[in-house]
C-alpha cells in the first residue's frame, strides 16, 4: 500500500506540474486578450456580452465542481452509487455548459461577430474556445473513467488514482473559468 | 529544374533534387545494412523501449544526425558568403533565407535540445541514484514527439517549401500576408510537436530529481549536472508554454484569418515579446545544462571537489531567474522607450555577475588539483576562454545605446555563436566523451578525440572571430552577399575556411565512432576514476540499476568511498522504482500527431481529423493498458 502511495505521489506531482504548464499557457492568452481588448474598430465587448448567458453557464460549470466532490466522497467510503452519481451529474453539467458555450458562439457568429471581425473577437475566441476544448476533453475523460470503473475491474487503488487525477484537472478547468469571468466578461458587464 | 508531374511541369531547385537522391541512396544503403546484419530485432526493441539510457541514446543519435544536416547548411551559408557577389549553387535571395532559417531552427530545437536532453536522460538518473525517470512511458512519448517534429521540419525542405522567416519567425514577415507558402506552417507545427515533447521531459526530470534520489542524496549533496537539469526544467515549463501559445496565435493568423500579429489590426511587436519571453530563457535552457556538465567534468579530472558548491548552485538559480527579466534586450531597436531599454540593459548586465562567479569557481576547482587532460577535460578547458569572450561581447551588446550599432550585424552572429557553441556544443561534446562508456560500454578513442577537439576549436575561432570585425564594419546578418568595395572579402574567406575546419573535425567523430566500436575494448564501471554514483554501476548502465541501492552520506560519495578504501553502504529498502514497460503506443501517438500536423499544414482537414482522432484513441488505449494494473494487482494479492 505504501509503495502505491509513493508511486501515486509521483504521478500527482507530475500532473500538478502539467497543470502549472497549462496555467502559463492560459496566462499568455489572458495577456493577449487584455492587450487587444477593446479593439480600435469593430464590435466592442460592451455591445456583445450578455450577463444572462455568462451567469447561466457559470452556474452550470461551477456547480459541477461541487458534484465532483460527491464522487470524491464516494471514493473514500467505497460507495459506487455516490461515485457514479457524482461523475454522472458532473458530466451532464459539463455538457450543458458546452451547449451554452456553443449557443453563445453561434449567436455571436450569427450577429456577424466571427473570429476574424477584429482582434478583440479573435482573442476572445482563442481563449474561451481553448477553455471549452478543455471541458470537452474532460467530458470524454469522464466517460472513460466510468467505463473503467464499471467494466474494467481495475484494482481499487488504481481507479482511485485515476479519478483523483481527473479531479485535479476538472477543478483546474473551473478555476480557469473563474478567471475568464473576472478578466474577460466582468469588466464589460458592470 | 522542371520535372513533369501528372501532366504538369513543376519547378524543383537542384539542391532539393540532390537531397532526394542522396537520401534515397543513404536510405537504401541503411536498409541493406539492416537486412544483412539482421538488426530488425534491435530496432523493434528501441521502438518500444521506455528505458532512460536507451531513450537517451536515441536522442543523441538523432541529435548528431541533425547536427550534420544543420552543419551542412552552415557550410552552404559560408560558401555563399566566401567572396563578394558569390553565386554559389542556388543559395541566393529566398533560397538563402530558407538556408539560414533551417540552420538556426534545426540547431536550436533539433540539435542542441535533443543532445542535452539525451545526456540528461542517460546521466541524471544514474547520478542521483534513480532507477529510471519517474514516468518511463511519458519519456518515450517525449522522444517520439521530438522526432516527429524534427522529421516534419525536415520534410518541408524535401517538398521545396522550407520556412524562410528566420528561426525567430518575426511577424509580420511570418504571417500569411508576406509568406503565403506552407513553409512557415511547417515551422509552427514542428516546433509545436517537439516543444510539447520538451515540456513533458521537463516535468519528468523535475519529478525524478525531486522524488527519486537515493537515500541520503540530499539536494545539497547532488552533483551539479542534475542541479542544472532541475533548474533548466523549470525554465522549460515556463518558456516553452509561452512559445506554444505564441505559435498557437501565429497559427490562427496564418490559417484562420485573425490579425494578432498583422501590422494594421494587431501588433507585430507582440510576437517579438512572446518569442523572446520564450527565446531568452531558451538561451539559458541551452547553457545551464552545459555548465552542469562542465562542473562535473572539471571536478572529475581535477580530482577535487567542485570549488564553491553553494555558490555554483545559487548562481545557476540566479541566472535562471534573471533569464526571465532580460528578453527585451533583443528588442532595443524596436522603440520601447528609454525606461524599458535601461531596465533591460541593467538586468542583462547583472547576469554577468553569477556567470562570472561560475567561471572563477571552475578555475579555482582546477587550481591545486591534479589536472588530467583527457578529451572531455579538453573541451571543458576550451569552453572557459571561449565562453568568456562570448560573455564580454554580451555585455557590450547589453549597452542599449551602442546596441543600435551592433543590431542585426555579424557582430551579433559572432556573439551568440561564441556563447551557444562555446557553452552548449562544447558541453555536449564534453558530456558525450565523458559518459560515452556509461551509454555504450566503450570509451571513445582519446587520440581521435583530441584531433576532434583541436580542429573544432581552431576552426571555431577562425570562423567567428573575424565576424566581430565584419559586424562592426556593418555587415548585416541574413543578407546573402556584399560588395567588393566593402573590404570584407579576406575576413569572410577566413570564416569560410574556419567553418570547413569545424566540419572536417566531425569526420574525426565519425572515424572515432567506427574505430571504437570495431576495435575498442569494453570499459569497466569506472573508466575515468569518477566521483559520483553513475560510476558505481556497470557500463553500459543496466536496465535495472542500483540493486541494492547505495546510501549517500556526503557529496561525491563514490570518490570518498574509494579514498577510504570502502564500498558504499547499500540498502534493499529503497523507494519503489518507476514501473518499466515495453510499448509501441508512444511512437504511434507521435505518428498520429505528425499526421494531424501534415493535415493542418496542407489544410487537408479530413487527414487532420483522422490524425487527431487516432491520437485520442491512443490516449484511451494507453489508459486501458496501464502498466500499473498488473503491478497493483500483485500488491493487492500480497496484502491479502
Amino acid at each position: 500500500m505504501n509503495e502505491q502511495m509513493t508511486l501515486f505521489a509521483d504521478k500527482r506531482a507530475g500532473f500538478l506540474l502539467y497543470l502549472f504548464v497549462e496555467s502559463i499557457m492560459f496566462a499568455t492568452l489572458f495577456a493577449t486578450y487584455l492587450i487587444f481588448t477593446p479593439a480600435p474598430s469593430g464590435p466592442k465587448p460592451t455591445d456583445i456580452f450578455e450577463a444572462k448567458s455568462v451567469i447561466l453557464s457559470s452556474v452550470f460549470l461551477l456547480s459541477s465542481s461541487g458534484t465532483l466532490i460527491l464522487a470524491e466522497k464516494g471514493l473514500k467510503s467505497h460507495q459506487s452509487l455516490k461515485i457514479l452519481i457524482g461523475l454522472g451529474t458532473t458530466f451532464l453539467l459539463g455538457l450543458v455548459f458546452l451547449g451554452l458555450e456553443i449557443h453563445e458562439f453561434y449567436k455571436y457568429v450569427q450577429e456577424g461577430n466571427g473570429l476574424t471581425v477584429n482582434v478583440f473577437m479573435s482573442a476572445f475566441y482563442v481563449l474561451v474556445g481553448l477553455h471549452a476544448a478543455h471541458v470537452t476533453f474532460g467530458c470524454c475523460w469522464m466517460i472513460l473513467l466510468s467505463v473503467q470503473y464499471k467494466m474494467m475491474n481495475l484494482p481499487y487503488q488504481l481507479y482511485t488514482e485515476k479519478q483523483r487525477i481527473f479531479q485535479y484537472y476538472w477543478h483546474f478547468v473551473d478555476v480557469i473559468w473563474v478567471f475568464i469571468i473576472i478578466l474577460v466578461y466582468l469588466p464589460y458587464l458592470l | 529544374m522542371t520535372i513533369p508531374f501528372f501532366g504538369e511541369s513543376i519547378f524543383v531547385p537542384s539542391d532539393v533534387i540532390a537531397a532526394w537522391i542522396l537520401s534515397i541512396l543513404l536510405g537504401a544503403i541503411l536498409f541493406i545494412y539492416v537486412m544483412k546484419k539482421r538488426k530488425w530485432p534491435i530496432i523493434w526493441e528501441y521502438m518500444r523501449t521506455t528505458n532512460h539510457r536507451k531513450i537517451g541514446t536515441m536522442y543523441i543519435l538523432f541529435g548528431v544526425i541533425f547536427f550534420i544536416r544543420a552543419g551542412t547548411d552552415a557550410l552552404l551559408i559560408r560558401l555563399q558568403l566566401a567572396q563578394p557577389h558569390a553565386e554559389f549553387w542556388v543559395f541566393q535571395q529566398d533560397k538563402y533565407n530558407e538556408l539560414f532559417t533551417t540552420h538556426g531552427t534545426m540547431m536550436i530545437f533539433f540539435v542542441a535540445m535533443p543532445l542535452l536532453i539525451g545526456l540528461m536522460n542517460a546521466a541524471v538518473p544514474l547520478q542521483i541514484g534513480a532507477r529510471d525517470l519517474a514516468f518511463p512511458f511519458l519519456n518515450a512519448v517525449s522522444f517520439w514527439l521530438f522526432l516527429g517534429g524534427a522529421v516534419l521540419f525536415n520534410m518541408s525542405f524535401f517538398f521545396n517549401s522550407a520556412p524562410n522567416a528566420g528561426w525567430t519567425g518575426y511577424a509580420p514577415l511570418s504571417t500569411d500576408t508576406f509568406t503565403p507558402d506552407v513553409g512557415n506552417d511547417y515551422y509552427i507545427f514542428s516546433l509545436q510537436l517537439s516543444g510539447l515533447g520538451t515540456i513533458f521531459t521537463a516535468i519528468n526530470m523535475i519529478v525524478t530529481i525531486i522524488r527519486h534520489r537515493a537515500p541520503g542524496m540530499k539536494l545539497t549533496r547532488m552533483p551539479l549536472f542534475p542541479w542544472a537539469t532541475l533548474i533548466t526544467s523549470f525554465l522549460i515549463l515556463i518558456a516553452f508554454s509561452v512559445l506554444s501559445m505564441g505559435l498557437y496565435l501565429l497559427m490562427f493568423d496564418r490559417m484562420f484569418g485573425t490579425g494578432f500579429f498583422s501590422d494594421d489590426t494587431g501588433s507585430p511587436v507582440y510576437w517579438q515579446h512572446l518569442f523572446w519571453i520564450f527565446g531568452h530563457p531558451e538561451v539559458y535552457i541551452l547553457a545551464l545544462p552545459a555548465f552542469g556538465i562542465f562542473s562535473d567534468v572539471i571536478a572529475a579530472f581535477s580530482k577535487k571537489r567542485i570549488f564553491g558548491y553553494p555558490a555554483m548552485v545559487l548562481s545557476i538559480a540566479l541566472i535562471g531567474f534573471l533569464g526571465f527579466m532580460v528578453w527585451a534586450h533583443h528588442m532595443f531597436t524596436v522603440g520601447l522607450g528609454p525606461m524599458a531599454n535601461t531596465f533591460f540593459a541593467v538586468t542583462t548586465m547583472l547576469i554577468a555577475v553569477p556567470t562570472g562567479i561560475k567561471v572563477f569557481n571552475w578555475l579555482f576547482t582546477m587550481r591545486g588539483g591534479v589536472v588530467k587532460i583527457t578529451t572531455p577535460m579538453l573541451f571543458a578547458l576550451g569552453f572557459i576562454p571561449t565562453f568568456v569572450m562570448g560573455g564580454v561581447t554580451g555585455v557590450m551588446l547589453s549597452v542599449a545605446a551602442a546596441n543600435f550599432q551592433y543590431h542585426d550585424t555579424h557582430f551579433v552572429v559572432a556573439h551568440f555563436h561564441y556563447t551557444i557553441i562555446g557553452s552548449t556544443i562544447l558541453g555536449i561534446f564534453a558530456g558525450l566523451y565523458f559518459w560515452y562508456p556509461k551509454i555504450t560500454g566503450k570509451v571513445l578513442d582519446e587520440k581521435l578525440g583530441k584531433w576532434h577537439f583541436w580542429l573544432f576549436i581552431i576552426g571555431f575561432h577562425l570562423t567567428f572571430l573575424p565576424m566581430h570585425i565584419t559586424g562592426l564594419q556593418g555587415m548585416p546578418r541574413r543578407v546573402y552577399t556584399y560588395e567588393w568595395g566593402d573590404e570584407l572579402f579576406a575576413l569572410n574567406l577566413t570564416s569560410t575556411i574556419g567553418a570547413f575546419l569545424m566540419g572536417s573535425s566531425m569526420l574525426f567523430v565519425v572515424w572515432n565512432l567506427y574505430k571504437t566500436h570495431k576495435y575498442g575494448e569494453k570499459a569497466g564501471n569506472d573508466p575515468w576514476d569518477g566521483r559520483t554514483l553513475e560510476w558505481t554501476v556497470p557500463s553500459p548502465s543496466p536496465e535495472h540499476s542500483f540493486e541494492p541501492m547505495p546510501i549517500v552520506k556526503e557529496m561525491d560519495p563514490f570518490w570518498y568511498a574509494k579514498i577510504a578504501g570502502e564500498k558504499l553502504r547499500t540498502t534493499n529498502n529503497a523507494r519503489p522504482a518507476p514501473i518499466s514497460t515495453k510499448t509501441i503506443v508512444p511512437l504511434c501517438i507521435a505518428v498520429s500527431l505528425s499526421i494531424m500536423s501534415i493535415g493542418m499544414i496542407y489544410t487537408w482537414y479530413l487527414l487532420a481529423v483522422l490524425g487527431g482522432a487516432s491520437a485520442f484513441l491512443l490516449f484511451i488505449v494507453r489508459s486501458l493498458t496501464d502498466e500499473r494494473k498488473e503491478y497493483y494487482r500483485k500488491e493487492e494479492h500480497s496484502n491479502e
